[in-house]
């Protein structure tokens, strides 16, 4: 097969996918709940269902995935990556899984559909990364796997109280306080190692560094969504009775997070680290929202997940793109680059900027509505978490300013390819679309979330 | 009953034909044999009728004996077409070989369909006498004589308990049979101390012939040292006929509350310590068939917890678990077999993504399903064995679990050294239609066994 074949092909799917599912948000009565597309009996001796189905967040996480996808295929345009047929037929295998994951609505599928992304993201790292990278995936693997057993032990425990894995069956079990921590405590460890909330961080800078750009951009972009998703649908509604219990260590560790990566952030010299840094900062402040199970915020900390994807794939890209001409990414050795690539300095200072969550884009929406959920939660740490906004316009301008302005280091800089263009462009274009119109996003996510809160009983501790 | 006949009728036309030194005419015949044994078990599954019949009461070929007798037959197929290879470069000997497999199988058969102590004896050491030939049948190799010699001897000390522990059973209960013994138990043997001597003789036996720790110390010299296709076998045949009579035996005579309060937390420690025993030795292993030794070591342990669980679906979850392990084991044995390093490194699976697609798919597969890794049938037995052991032994599950991580990272390196594309040798490897038919068997049985288990449940 011509290798521009593999290319051209792995475009269209990424396009009909995205297609198929903005068909599936078109058809979509967002007051109508959670729709149902399969709902029968599998392995009855098992407890497994078939159970398939999305309501308004899958929709959004879809939207995401399939956006998602085709951008970091066509950001790979400029490399021979693009036309391995190794490379995009993982691509593709992991956005089955991802897919998988945000609308199973049976406990064993979405652990299946969990696990079948691992296998993806290693083999893409592991073929394409840098030299030094076998340890730091292997870290990788055995940790993230390390704490989804975890999951599957809370799975198989909970699943002793109830007829069958299915996600209402599974709600419906009613759980002694001391039972229902420790359950929980199961799902929280796989979760907190994907997003990956402080203190279970340590795996994250170095995959990412040694990742290949498009793996970096499918773990940050995408997969780490699938965790947050996983506490907005499972941990949450499952486990009503140890919320009291878990909500405000959790919500202390996401803060922490944001002021540790923000912190961390801002001292590193290589460019990739330091946008992994900023990704800690702001998925513990998503995670840290989520917690606080208040209609306002998750509508918040959904939106800011897309724009999260959105933002982390064109950083990413960003510093690819500077890697990809001079071979380095070190802060130190960089400068100057706007004069010799104006349109490159352009859309980079556009994304920064929406990075920091100006208004008029979709962070400044997204980050008020979180704050603003944990300021009332309890005012330190809604204090404590409003220090990103300044910590995170301190790295990113930082970084911005250390690459492209000041004296010429760097030997000729070629301008942004049409593909790279066209990708920074659909970012920034969807980020501003979304910041002056976030009730596009809304109109899905606002009635989907009060079904889950409404769906999570409210009961009262026994003491 | 008919299978049993079939294959040993078989066995015994493979070691004539060996008379004619034309190994395909060996293969032929023991192949066509198995594949009738096959037809006729299937056969008596669904109709229920068998063509003969004789009125035994040592044997009872009942659906649970009849589906284990499938996938051992099954098992045997697959590893004779695929050690076909190999023997046939002795073709003086070809038909011994595959002739002493086939009574093997007979023993293993009879282990599924036993009824009385005296069956499950003579089928144990049916099974258990081929193989202790097959292990030292390269007669030149200092290994393959060492490991014979220890099987062997290990294997009858293991014979001594076995035949010591039936005789205190039978003390206590006066009667050979699952079901005597049994009625036995109910009527007050219970509290009798010669029967739980008895049974404790009895379970290190069974410890032993599953290698389990800590009578594991024979398995890894012996994975190490026998020719491949032997290797497989007893990974995948023998285990599952071991575990198959262990779980009969312990759930069936020995499984009232009284008496299984008594063995099963002896049983839930042996399990703890195999797991970290079979995992923590695997860690650092560069010979693959020893590396697998130890990862075998380290899935008796899960499996014990099927015989722990106590639950109806128990038989179920070990035929899933077994078939899915041999399914797994017998493709990287053949990945094994067909890069043929003399060393058997594991460092020379490396690049076969560039010598051959294929392989590298059936191992990166079988690796996975080994680690127990969705969407596999490894994943999918795993997780039986686990939630039905939950009710019970929660904290071993758990522990299982760790173990399952830890071993993650051994197979992990395996599947690193497969995928690796760093300077590979660079001549290809080249498949015998036979093996690459064996390699996609094995590949459809790990990604469909899962997919399948409504039908085979129902």
């Amino acid at each position: 097969m011509p290798q521009s074949v593999v290319r051209a092909y792995g475009l269209v799917g990424g396009l009909a996918t995205l297609a198929l599912t903005i068909v599936l948000m078109a058809n979509y009565n967002p007051a109508a709940g959670m729709h149902s597309f399969v709902s029968q009996e599998w392995i009855p001796a098992y407890g497994i269902t078939l159970n398939f189905g999305y309501d308004g967040i899958s929709l959004m996480m879809l939207l995401l995935t399939t956006v998602l996808v085709p951008l970091i295929l066509l950001s790979n345009f400029g490399r021979e990556l693009s036309s391995n047929r190794l490379f995009t037929s993982m691509v593709f295998l992991m956005q089955f899984g991802l897919i998988g994951v945000f609308i199973s609505l049976d406990g064993i599928w979405f652990y299946i559909f969990w696990e079948i992304t691992l296998i993806p993201i290693f083999l893409i790292a592991y073929w394409f990364g840098e030299p030094e990278r076998k340890a730091a995936l292997m870290k990788f693997f055995i940790y993230t796997f390390f704490g989804s057993l975890f999951m599957l032990a809370s799975l198989i425990g909970l699943k002793s109280f109830a007829p069958s894995f299915a996600i209402e069956d599974l709600k419906a079990v009613t759980l002694a306080p001391e039972v229902a921590v420790w359950l929980l405590g199961g799902f929280f460890l796989a979760f907190a190692i994907k997003v990956p909330l402080f203190p279970f961080h340590t795996w994250q800078p170095a995959t990412y560094s040694k990742a290949p750009m498009a793996g970096t951009m499918l773990l940050s972009g995408i997969m780490l969504k699938m965790a947050l998703y996983g506490m907005l649908r499972w941990m949450l509604p499952l486990f009503p009775e140890a919320l009291d219990c878990v909500t405000y260590p959790i919500i202390v560790l996401g803060t922490i997070g944001v002021v540790y990566g923000a912190i961390l952030a801002i001292k590193q010299d290589d460019m990739k680290r330091l946008f992994a840094f900023a990704s800690i900062s702001h998925v513990g402040l998503i995670a840290a929202g989520i917690m606080t199970a208040d209609k306002d915020t998750l509508s918040g900390s959904v939106l800011q997940m897309l724009n999260h994807g959105l933002i982390a794939v064109g950083l990413f890209l960003a510093a690819d793109v500077i890697e990809r001409r001079l071979g380095t990414r070190s802060l130190r050795e960089l400068g100057g680059i706007a004069k010799q690539a104006p349109k490159f300095a352009f859309w980079f200072a556009a994304l920064a900027f929406a990075s920091v969550s100006v208004p008029f884009t979709s962070g400044f929406v997204g980050e008020f509505l979180l704050l603003k959920g944990l300021f009332s939660f309890d005012n330190v740490i809604g204090i404590v978490a409003g220090s990103t906004l300044i910590l995170g316009a301190v790295y990113t301008f930082r970084a911005y300013q250390l690459s492209m302005y000041g004296p010429v280091k760097t030997s000729a800089f070629a301008d942004l390819s049409i593909s790279e263009l066209i990708v920074f462009a659909v970012i920034i274009i969807a980020v501003v679309f979304l910041g002056v119109y976030p009730k596009a996003v809304m109109d899905f996510v606002e009635p989907s979330v009060t079904d889950l809160l409404a769906s999570i009983k409210q009961t009262p501790i026994v003491p | 009953m008919d299978a049993l006949i079939v294959i040993f009728i078989s066995g015994l036309i493979s070691i004539f034909a060996a008379f004619a030194k034309k190994p395909v005419v060996v293969l032929l015949g023991a192949s066509g044999g198995l594949m009738v044994a096959i037809g006729l078990i299937i056969n008596q599954l669904v109709t229920g009728h068998s063509f003969v019949n004789i009125s035994y009461e040592g044997l009872s070929f009942d659906p649970i004996s009849l589906v284990f007798s499938l996938a051992l037959s099954v098992f045997s197929l697959l590893i004779i077409s695929v050690g076909y290879e190999r023997f046939k470069e002795e073709p003086e000997h070809t038909g011994e070989y595959i002739g002493l497999l086939l009574f093997s199988l007979c023993g293993a058969l009879i282990m599924t369909a036993f009824t009385d102590m005296f069956m499950f004896f003579l089928g144990l050491e049916i099974l258990s006498i081929p193989i202790y030939v097959m292990a030292g049948s390269r007669k030149h190799d200092l290994r393959s004589n060492e490991a014979s010699l220890k099987y062997f001897l290990m294997g009858a000390f293991a014979t001594g308990l076995l035949l010591f522990g039936i005789a205190w059973v039978y003390g206590a209960t006066g009667s050979f049979t699952i079901d005597g013994i049994a009625a036995a138990i109910n009527d007050g043997a219970g509290d009798n101390p010669i029967l739980l001597v008895g049974i404790l003789l009895i379970l290190s036996s069974f410890v032993f012939k599953v290698g389990a720790a800590p009578f594991h110390f024979w398995s890894p010299d012996v994975y190490d040292g026998a020719p491949h296709a032997v290797t497989g076998f007893m990974a995948s045949v023998v285990k599952m006929a071991a575990f198959a009579a262990f779980l009969k035996l312990f759930s069936g005579s020995f499984g009232m509350e009284s008496v299984r309060d008594f063995w099963a937390p002896a049983l839930a420690i042996l399990a703890v310590i195999t797991l970290f025993v079979g995992n923590l030795s695997a860690l650092r292993q560069v010979r693959l068939k020893r590396l697998l030794a130890f990862s075998s070591i380290t899935h008796v342990g899960y499996t014990l917890l099927v015989i722990l669980s106590n639950d109806n679906l128990a038989t179920f979850d070990l035929w899933f678990y077994m078939a899915s392990y041999g399914f797994s084991i017998i493709a990287i044995i053949t990945v094994g077999l067909v890069v043929n390093d003399a060393e058997d490194r594991i460092e020379a699976l490396k690049g076969l993504g560039k010598r051959n697609p294929l392989l590298a798919l059936v191992a990166v597969i079988s690796i996975l399903s080994l680690a127990g890794i969705p969407p596999t049938a490894g994943f999918f037995g795993k997780y039986m064995v686990f939630s039905h052991a939950w009710n019970d032994w929660w904290w071993l599950v758990i522990i299982a679990l760790i173990n399952s991580a830890i071993s993650i990272y051994y197979y992990l390196r395996m599947l690193g050294t497969v995928i690796s594309a760093e300077d590979t040798p660079s001549e290809k490897i080249k498949l015998s239609p036979l093996t690459a038919l064996v390699l996609l068997i094995c590949l459809a049985g790990m990604l469909g066994l899962g997919i399948l288990t409504p039908f085979i449940l129902s």
